[in-house]
């Protein structure tokens, strides 16, 4: 009796010895349970050296890839019109030649991958799962304690920001805030809208990916695809990968982005006729991942006329398809961009704020209609009067809260200076300053509170709050008073509507607006950029709207205004008219991105602002 | 080592293996068919999304061998590749084996022909592999071989690692070991493989946010008379809600 009881209370003491509750590692609620250590997660394990498989999708390894061999992506019209437009020649442009690798493309570089875990000390969770690829020195973090991803309006980067989970034998990770990156490097773009979920699967040595990627500016369904990975026994000793971009071409201008005009890419067919399959195929669209395919190309003839017809432009104008990243919630949101400088996104165009000991300056005021909660919330960050309001443009999403934030400026402590009977605002309020046509069109208009301290070609400089702080007027850009501000210390430029991440640029004409001048500024803020890695980090831009990004963005947006310059341009001399240009829809390849069909600046408004500059030169 | 850790480690490989594998596995009652002890539901129907090699699964052209480690025999034997030939010997489905059947775009059906047999129907070639969990076919050496399967399940978490077993929530992997395979093409352009093939596949589910689930395979062929090294590769498959697209066609050589 005695040894059945004993044979029955061994397993059941061993096994509440060994439970996970006796060794008090329960998971733990998550962090949404007021648990601030998260989920206890733990799971496969894929810590180790790799090496990417090329067993399948040879010869399609990151920057590679012959010009459209796009079968089985489920491009939308305007990513075949995107990679028929670019030029392998692209990369040869300064920014471009160090661009980051972006998931779940980086899983195809050839180098060597590593994977590792990092633990609490003391409590051994998994904080995170960090990747290293060596191609692009990918450096990749996957938090795995549950904390929410960024706010829309925070910077992008090339590996974006991923969270994952163990589901069963598979980690899913999610990533989102991603820069624009390629789906492969011959010429289709994932675009900065791209959500990411890749499923790592673990059999012995080799690790499957499988990614799906949803990306509503480029793909007409989401995009899934493997890719493979070996463990290496032995860890290799390969892991750098240094890129600094140069001069490639001596004497170039700044303006020049190499590109082919929609239907001239002398390489469209190369790739098609060299391995044998329908040019209808080599263009991709969902109907060719699929067993349906075959069908559509039995009839040579009409496949052939049906991929011909979508190497141009077709079907009615196409609106922006990225969410809008600015909070319209009634609120400001306060984001810290570096150093002393901060970001207030809410209310119109955004607002810059740089804090310090001696009050704070601010980069315009927006729309006038949250002033009070501006002011709010730059008081969390500024005990003192605010001390300088910069207008970067005389636009009313810019200088609605000037009033205000003004008088927000005012200091009783003051006892006046030597200027107090010249500026009235001088120990007032904030001294308002602006590039000196601010001032005169917002007299004009009878608009509140105009500078009174203005500029016209020079650099206005100031050491404020232990910083240099220069203001850059740009003639003739948007409009014909515009600025943008450097931040020198934090290394934040304030580029005003110079540079949205929401929409073209709103190239104001008849307020003496060009395109040239807009490319002209924009070439000036890539002059005083600096990247930290691959065109990830160094100088941060705060856009007229959007969220922040690095130079990486402003030259892709310069790019497409060059770009775009060229196709007008092209049409102009061939002797078309602007109803012509309209029609021919040049912005096809970019309009899921930043057109509008409605609203105050719709793509035609941009496309004949860009018309009227060209004509008048 | 305090005595009731010491305990533990002494005795916990015997509570391991006193552990049920799988769902199902009722205190003294039958062991689980692989039908109950199933990590997930792979029945239905199934497209392939051609994502993958699509240049050589779609549109495979003679002599494009890229990506497979092929060795010198193999290359003599596929440069030599005459699709007549096959045609009119009657071979027509060399390449719809099971190392390959796999990675020609079209439909899956499947289904349980009964508790421990998976079986997959394929409308190109018109092929069907069993997956057999418990004993396996004495006979074999036709296209699709003598598949053994097995379900690789996650166990439950126990705190702390013994011998890659870190716990995680509940899942798993089919595993199918096939062999005893005729001689057929690893591609539809006459790359070959012998009859002492061995084809490893593993199975996984994978739920997207959206809903849609996939199939993903992961294969790995063994051939040591044509292949300098085992070629590892990777599909897909989405599920579909019924029959829509299943087109029964006869194996074709070109």
């Amino acid at each position: 009796m005695r040894t059945i009881t004993f044979a029955i209370a061994l397993p059941v003491l061993v096994g509440l010895l060994c439970s996970a509750s006796f060794l008090g590692q329960n998971p733990a609620p998550g962090a949404a349970n007021g648990n601030p250590l998260g989920p206890m997660v733990s799971g496969v394990d894929l810590s180790g050296s790799y090496r990417w498989l090329n067993h399948q999708d040879a010869g399609l390894f990151t920057a590679a890839g012959d010009i459209a061999d796009w079968g089985g992506m489920p491009l939308n019209d305007a990513a075949r019109l995107y990679g028929l437009s670019w030029s392998a020649s692209r990369q040869t442009v300064k920014q471009q030649q160090c661009m980051g690798y972006v998931p779940p493309y980086t899983w195809m570089s050839p180098g060597n991958h590593r994977i590792w875990e990092e633990r609490d000390p003391f409590t051994q969770r998994l904080v995170a799962i960090h990747y290293w690829g060596q191609i692009a020195q990918v450096d990749r973090t996957i938090y795995m304690d549950g904390r929410p991803h960024p706010p829309a309006y925070a910077p992008h980067t090339f590996p974006g920001f991923s969270t994952g989970k163990f589901e069963g034998n598979i980690l899913t990770v999610t990533t989102t805030h991603i820069k624009r990156g390629w789906f492969r490097a011959n010429g289709v773009p994932q675009s900065d809208a791209a959500t990411v979920t890749e499923h790592l699967i673990r059999h012995g040595d080799t690790v499957t990916v499988f990614a799906v990627v949803d990306d509503p500016v480029y793909l007409t369904e989401p995009l899934s695809k493997t890719s493979l990975l070996a463990r290496q026994a032995i860890a290799p000793d390969a892991w750098l990968y240094a890129c600094d971009d140069s001069e490639q071409i001596l004497g170039r201008k700044n303006d020049y982005v190499p590109s082919h005009l929609f239907g001239q890419n002398p390489y469209f067919r190369e790739y098609a006729d060299k391995n044998k399959v329908p040019l209808l195929g080599s263009f991709g669209g969902r109907e060719t991942m699929y067993p349906e395919f075959f069908a559509a190309v039995k009839d040579t003839a009409a496949a052939e006329a049906a991929a011909k017809a979508k190497m141009s432009p077709a079907g009615p104008p196409q609106a922006s398809r990225a969410p809008d990243p600015t909070p319209n919630d009634g609120n400001i949101h306060v984001f810290h961009v570096a150093g002393n400088v901060y970001m207030l996104a809410g209310d119109g165009a955004n607002i810059a704020l740089q804090v310090g000991p001696q009050g704070a300056i601010v980069v315009d005021t927006g729309a006038g209609k949250l002033s009070e909660k501006i002011i709010a919330e730059i008081a969390k960050l500024s005990s003192k009067p605010i001390q300088f309001i910069v207008n970067t443009s005389f636009h009313a999403d810019h200088v609605g809260g000037n009033k205000k934030l003004q008088a927000a400026g005012a200091d009783p402590s003051l006892t006046g200076s030597f200027f107090s009977n010249q500026f009235a605002d001088a120990g007032q309020g904030a001294t308002v300053i602006g590039q000196q046509n601010v001032q005169t069109r917002m007299q004009d208009q009878k608009m509140d509170t105009p500078p009174s301290d203005t500029y016209f070609e020079d650099r206005r400089r100031k050491f404020h709050n232990e910083e240099s702080v220069e203001i850059f007027p740009m003639v003739a850009a948007i409009t014909d008073g515009d600025s943008i501000v450097h931040f020198r210390r934090s290394d934040v430029i304030v580029a005003g509507d110079i540079f949205t991440t929401t929409e073209y640029p709103f190239i104001d004409v008849k307020n003496g607006g060009t395109l040239q001048g807009e490319i002209r500024a924009l070439n000036f803020i890539l002059d005083r950029t600096v990247y930290a890695h691959d065109e990830d980090g160094g100088t941060l831009i705060i856009p007229g709207h959007g969220r922040v990004t690095n130079e990486w963005e402003v030259a892709e947006y310069r790019d497409m205004l060059v770009i775009i310059r060229d196709r007008v341009q092209a049409m102009i001399k061939n002797g078309a008219t602007l109803n012509q240009i309209k029609a021919a829809r040049l912005t096809a390849d970019f309009d899921p991105r930043f057109g509008r069909t409605t609203g105050p600046w719709t793509t035609d408004m941009f496309v004949e602002a860009v018309y009227t500059s060209l004509m008048k030169r | 080592m305090s005595r009731s850790l010491l305990v533990c480690v002494l005795l916990l490989p015997a509570t391991l293996n006193g552990q049920p594998q799988g769902r199902g596995a009722g205190r003294g009652g039958p062991p689980p068919t692989a039908r109950s002890a199933a990590a997930f539901d792979m029945t239905g129907y199934w497209v392939s999304v051609v994502t993958e090699d699509w240049r050589w699964r779609m549109f495979p052209n003679k002599g494009d061998y890229g990506g497979v480690p092929i060795n010198a025999e193999a290359r003599k034997i596929a440069d030599a590749w005459d699709p007549a030939k096959d045609e009119a010997a009657g071979e027509q489905c060399k390449a719809y084996g099971a190392p390959n059947i796999m990675r020609i775009p079209g439909r899956l059906h499947i289904t349980w022909q009964d508790d421990q047999t998976l079986k997959v129907d394929t409308d190109a070639g018109k092929q069907t592999r069993l997956f057999h969990f418990a004993s396996t076919p004495a006979s074999g050496a036709d296209m699709q071989g003598i598949s053994k399967a097995e379900w690789e399940l996650v166990r439950p978490g126990l705190g702390f690692a013994i011998a890659g077993d870190r716990g995680g929530s509940p899942g798993g992997s089919l595993k199918v070991t096939t062999t005893n395979l005729r001689p057929g093409y690893l591609r539809q352009n006459g790359i070959p493989y012998s009859n002492n093939v061995k084809l490893t596949e593993y199975y996984d589910l994978v739920k997207q946010p959206n809903g849609d689930t996939y199939l993903v395979l992961t294969s790995t062929v063994e051939d040591p008379t044509y292949l300098s090294q085992p070629l590892i590769t990777a599909v897909h498959f989405k599920k579909q809600a019924d029959a829509a697209g299943w087109n029964p066609s006869a194996c074709a050589v070109r």
